[in-house]
Order: C-alpha cells, then sequence, then structure tokens
C-alpha cells in the first residue's frame, strides 16, 4: 500500500510537459482513427434548429459572424451548419461581422455553403455586408438605419443596387437574427442592443468559455436556444442531418474529457496522500 | 508545383508549431510567432479600420465624388482644393474628384475627423492631453449605449426570467427548476451584500450563495477546457491536413526540423549556461 502510495506522489509531481504529450496523444488519436461515439442534441441545440425550421419560407435571416480565425473550431462549424440549414429552407441571408477577421470567416463560409452546395446567387439569396467598426454602435445603427452604416457591402457594391437589400431598413425588417459569437462585442451586446428591444427573434451559437454567461439569456427566454462549443455544433450537424467539422472533432473532444477528468481525480489523489503524509511528519 | 496555398500552408504549419514550443520553454521558435502575431495584427486591424471606415464613412461623407469641375464656388474649390493634396499623396484611398460611396456631403463630420486626430496627438507628450477629448467622447458614448442594454435585458430581462411559473401548462421539473434558480439567485446575492455582517441566518443564506457560486464557477471551468480542447483539435486537423502529399508533408517535415533545431539550440544554451555560472 505504501509503495503505491509512493508512486501516486511520484507521479503526482511529474513534469507537466509529459501531461502536454498525453494530451496530444488522446487528442490526435480519434482524429486518425474515428471512434464514431454518438452525439445526441441537447434541449437548447434543438431549439434553435426548431427556430429556424419555425420559420416561413423566404424569410430574411441576420446572421452575425463575430468570430474569428483563433475561434474557428468552435465557430465555424455552426456557421457552417447554421448556412446549409437556412439555404436548405430557402432563407435569405444577410451576414454582417462586428469583428474584423469575421469577414474572411465569414466569406469562406458562404463560398463553401452558398456558392459550392447551394450554386445561390450573391445579391439575391446571400450578401456579404461585412465588417464595421463600432462594436455596439454598429449593432446600434443597424437597428436604426442599416443603410447609413452599410453603403457598400464587403465587395465594394453599392447598397441600393443589392436586389435582396430592397425594403430593408433596419433591424424591423428581418424574421430571425443569429449570432456566431466569439466573445465581445457578440451574442450579449446583440441581445441587449437588438432583441431585447425589438423582439426580434434571437439565436446563437458561442464559445465553450461564453456559454455560462449566456446561458442565462437563453434561460430566461431573451434567446431562443444556444449551440455551446464544438459539441453544440457537432449536435446541430446532427440534426440537420451533415455530419461536418464539428462531429468528426467530437471523439477526440469526449476522450480527452474522460483523461482530463482523470487527471483531476488522480492529482487530488495525489494531494491528498502527500498532505496526509506532511501531517504525520510534524 | 508550389501554388500559393502550399506555401500558406507551410507558413500555417511552422506558426503553429511555433506557438506549440512554448509548451517545451521559451525559445525563438515561439518569441518570433508572437512578435509576427502582433505585427501582422495590428497590421490588419489598422488597414481594415481604414478601407471600411475611415475611406468610405468619413472621407466619403467630407469629400463625396463629384464629377470634375462640379465643386462649385470659392469654398468648395478649397474644400476640394485641400482633398487634392490627399489625392497627391496616396490616390488608390483618395482617388480623383472624391470618394464614390453613395455618400452626399456632410460637414458635421468634420468633428469625429477632428476627434479622431487629437487621439492620434497622444503619441506627443506635451499634445497628449487632446486625447482626452477622444477619450471621453468614446467613454460617454459606451457608457450611455451599454446603460440602457444592461438595465433592460441583463436586470429586468433576468428578473423576468426568474419567476417562477406555477399555473398552466408546467411541468413538476419546470417549477423544481424554477425554485433552485431563485433560491440561488437571492443567496448569491445576498453573499455579495457587505452592509450587514455575515452571521446567523444571514451568513447561512450566504453560505449557500457561495456553493452556487462555486457551481458555476465549476461550470465554467469545464466550459473553459472543452474550449481549449476544441481550439487544440482545430490545429490538430489542419496539421494532419497539411501533413498529406498534397501540401508536401509540411507538417511532417517541420516538425522533424523544428525539433532538431530546438534540441541543439537547448544543448547549446545549456553549455553557454554552464560557461556563464
Amino acid at each position: 500500500m505504501k509503495k503505491l502510495a509512493d508512486l501516486i506522489i511520484k507521479l503526482g509531481s511529474i513534469d507537466r510537459r509529459w501531461i502536454f504529450i498525453i494530451i496530444a496523444i488522446v487528442v490526435m488519436y480519434p482524429l486518425f482513427k474515428p471512434l464514431g461515439l454518438p452525439i445526441r442534441e441537447t434541449e437548447a441545440s434543438q431549439r434553435v434548429f426548431d427556430m429556424v425550421e419555425s420559420l416561413p419560407e423566404n424569410s430574411k435571416v441576420l446572421l452575425s459572424c463575430d468570430y474569428g480565425p483563433s475561434t474557428k473550431p468552435e465557430i465555424h462549424p455552426m456557421a457552417v451548419g447554421v448556412l446549409r440549414h437556412l439555404f436548405e429552407n430557402g432563407h435569405q441571408v444577410y451576414v454582417t461581422c462586428l469583428w474584423p477577421d469575421g469577414q474572411f470567416m465569414a466569406r469562406e463560409a458562404l463560398d463553401q455553403v452558398a456558392e459550392d452546395e447551394y450554386n445561390l446567387t450573391y445579391g439575391e439569396d446571400y450578401v456579404l455586408l461585412g465588417f464595421r467598426p463600432g462594436n455596439e454602435a454598429v449593432i446600434k445603427g443597424i437597428v436604426s438605419d442599416i443603410r447609413k452604416m452599410y453603403t457598400i457591402d464587403s465587395r465594394s457594391i453599392p447598397i441600393t443596387d443589392i436586389p435582396m437589400m430592397e425594403g430593408i431598413v433596419n433591424i424591423y425588417d428581418f424574421d430571425f437574427l443569429f449570432s456566431a459569437s466569439a466573445g465581445y462585442p457578440g451574442t450579449v451586446e446583440w441581445v441587449q442592443l437588438a432583441a431585447d428591444p425589438t423582439g426580434v427573434p434571437m439565436s446563437t451559437g458561442v464559445t465553450s468559455i461564453q456559454v455560462n454567461e449566456v446561458m442565462p439569456f437563453v434561460d430566461a427566454g431573451q434567446v431562443n436556444g444556444i449551440l455551446a462549443g464544438m459539441p453544440g455544433a457537432a449536435e446541430y450537424e446532427a440534426l440537420i442531418g451533415k455530419a461536418g467539422i464539428g462531429t468528426s472533432g467530437m471523439d477526440a473532444q469526449s476522450i480527452a474529457h474522460i483523461v482530463i477528468v482523470a487527471f483531476i481525480i488522480f492529482g487530488n489523489i495525489a494531494f491528498y496522500l502527500e498532505r496526509q503524509r506532511s501531517k504525520k511528519k510534524f | 508545383m508550389i501554388s500559393a496555398e502550399i506555401v500558406g500552408a507551410w507558413i500555417a504549419v511552422f506558426l503553429t508549431l511555433s506557438i506549440f514550443s512554448y509548451l517545451y520553454k521559451d525559445n525563438p521558435f515561439y518569441k518570433t510567432a508572437e512578435h509576427i502575431f502582433v505585427g501582422v495584427s495590428a497590421g490588419y486591424w489598422a488597414s481594415i479600420y481604414f478601407w471600411t471606415q475611415i475611406q468610405p464613412n468619413l472621407f466619403g461623407r467630407l469629400w463625396p465624388y463629384l464629377p470634375e469641375g462640379q465643386a462649385s464656388g470659392f469654398f468648395g474649390k478649397i474644400w476640394y482644393g485641400i482633398y487634392n493634396i490627399f489625392n497627391f499623396i496616396y490616390e488608390p484611398a483618395f482617388p480623383d474628384g472624391g470618394v464614390a460611396t453613395g455618400h452626399g456631403m456632410n460637414l458635421v463630420y468634420i468633428i469625429p475627423l477632428i476627434i479622431g486626430i487629437m487621439m492620434l496627438l497622444s503619441v506627443f507628450s506635451k499634445l497628449g492631453w487632446f486625447a482626452r477629448w477622444g477619450i471621453a467622447y468614446v467613454v460617454g458614448m459606451a457608457a450611455g449605449l451599454r446603460a440602457y442594454g444592461f438595465l433592460n435585458s441583463n436586470v429586468i430581462g433576468q428578473v423576468k426570467g426568474s419567476v417562477i411559473q406555477l399555473t398552466g401548462d408546467v411541468s413538476t421539473g419546470a417549477i423544481i427548476n424554477g425554485i433552485i434558480l431563485v433560491v440561488g439567485t437571492i443567496a448569491g446575492l445576498m453573499y455579495f451584500y457587505f452592509s450587514k455582517e455575515h452571521k446567523g441566518w444571514f451568513g447561512s443564506i450566504g453560505r449557500i450563495g457561495i456553493y452556487f457560486l462555486m457551481i458555476s464557477f465549476g461550470a465554467s471551468f469545464g466550459f473553459a477546457v472543452m474550449g481549449r480542447i476544441s481550439l487544440l483539435i482545430g490545429r490538430f486537423t489542419d496539421l494532419k491536413t497539411y501533413g498529406g502529399a498534397d501540401y508536401h508533408h509540411a507538417s511532417l517535415w517541420l516538425l522533424a526540423i523544428m525539433v532538431i533545431i530546438l534540441g541543439i539550440w537547448t544543448f547549446t544554451s545549456k553549455d553557454k549556461d554552464e560557461a556563464t555560472t
């Protein structure tokens, strides 16, 4: 028993770089050899799906891509999944960005989904209005008069020359708002300045780290569902029946979580044993 | 054939592995990637801000495009004379005749131009105080915008959300959830009430509040771990893709080269350390 305790204490103080290597291996393995672990949709993801399903055909949807390359693995699969769902149901999508690099993320998602998969027409089925600096001021501008905020789109086409912009004046002209958000400015600001004051229905997809911050809005009914991190993206892919990057990453996510939980339990046992020994010494 | 995509992949792999190399220890690869990131970010943001806001929305309103010779009157000629100086300095941003973004002339925009210039004066120590005007404007505007939003969504909306629904189509589970939510909210708020000593019944409620807060911190930690693992998966997915034959095995080659160089660097720096001690 003493030998086992010695071993646990010794392992409890190993160089942290070994832990990095173990995590790297367990994350990498399922990427090469997928395990096919099941994905079960949560109520929060289901609500987002139901919200999109409930929109009448040819609805006007405002999608805000408020993330960048640093959070792409979590948010991009959501943006792609939601775009697929929206285009599949025949809605018009207007894309804005509160983050400068969000414009590139949005363009990549639109190129993949709107152009390659659905062969849609720019300016008639979807438009990338692009990034505008100003954070909350941009949302406020979209709420009051989108044409003052956007006189040209991301391709420098005047708004007046874009067919699907006809009749679009402010946020009230949209039927649904989806914020793909990785932080500030993002979902919280859209709720505070757009969804709550105007009553335009809103759903969101956020990074894992933001879930605790945004979940109260979902529970209070201010936001219709939430896609929470990579699992949220994978659940949405399962709901629309089109597996993507989110799904392929979930095996690695699950295995990594098990290993981390094991490390936490092991570390606590080691810490407890060490503390018991030091108490006995004094 | 080496295309721009392949070159981009090699750069992406190099920078990813350079950042990962910090897990071993601080080293020249990490420093290089860090400095590139800071420089590129600053340049990228400046460029994006100029081309998406300052050029179309500010200069486009101060000097909208007018066909040649239409700048009439004494003021118009002087005003567009100033523009011509900008046009001479950098024609792509200030094209001939004005900035064509569909705006009409609006001279009120001189105010944000002046405030913007004042902000830039912060680089000069003697004129730095000018920047306070701009900062004051930004702080005032942000506070005004956020105050309403917070009050409406984070206070009133959340208070409404915490109401327990007891009648109508409501399950027992939902009622229990509602009660837990209300108890947690009140207990959490009590914990942060410092005008009364945390003793007796008041202290007990505060302690219940701490338990709720601890559960919340635990959930936050769990989500943080999940987020970091997701990002790691994203990088590994790219490294796997770029390790393929299409990209000339960029991940494998660069990993091998970097490991060798880091090994040599570690041994040589060890020797140096020993020599200095």
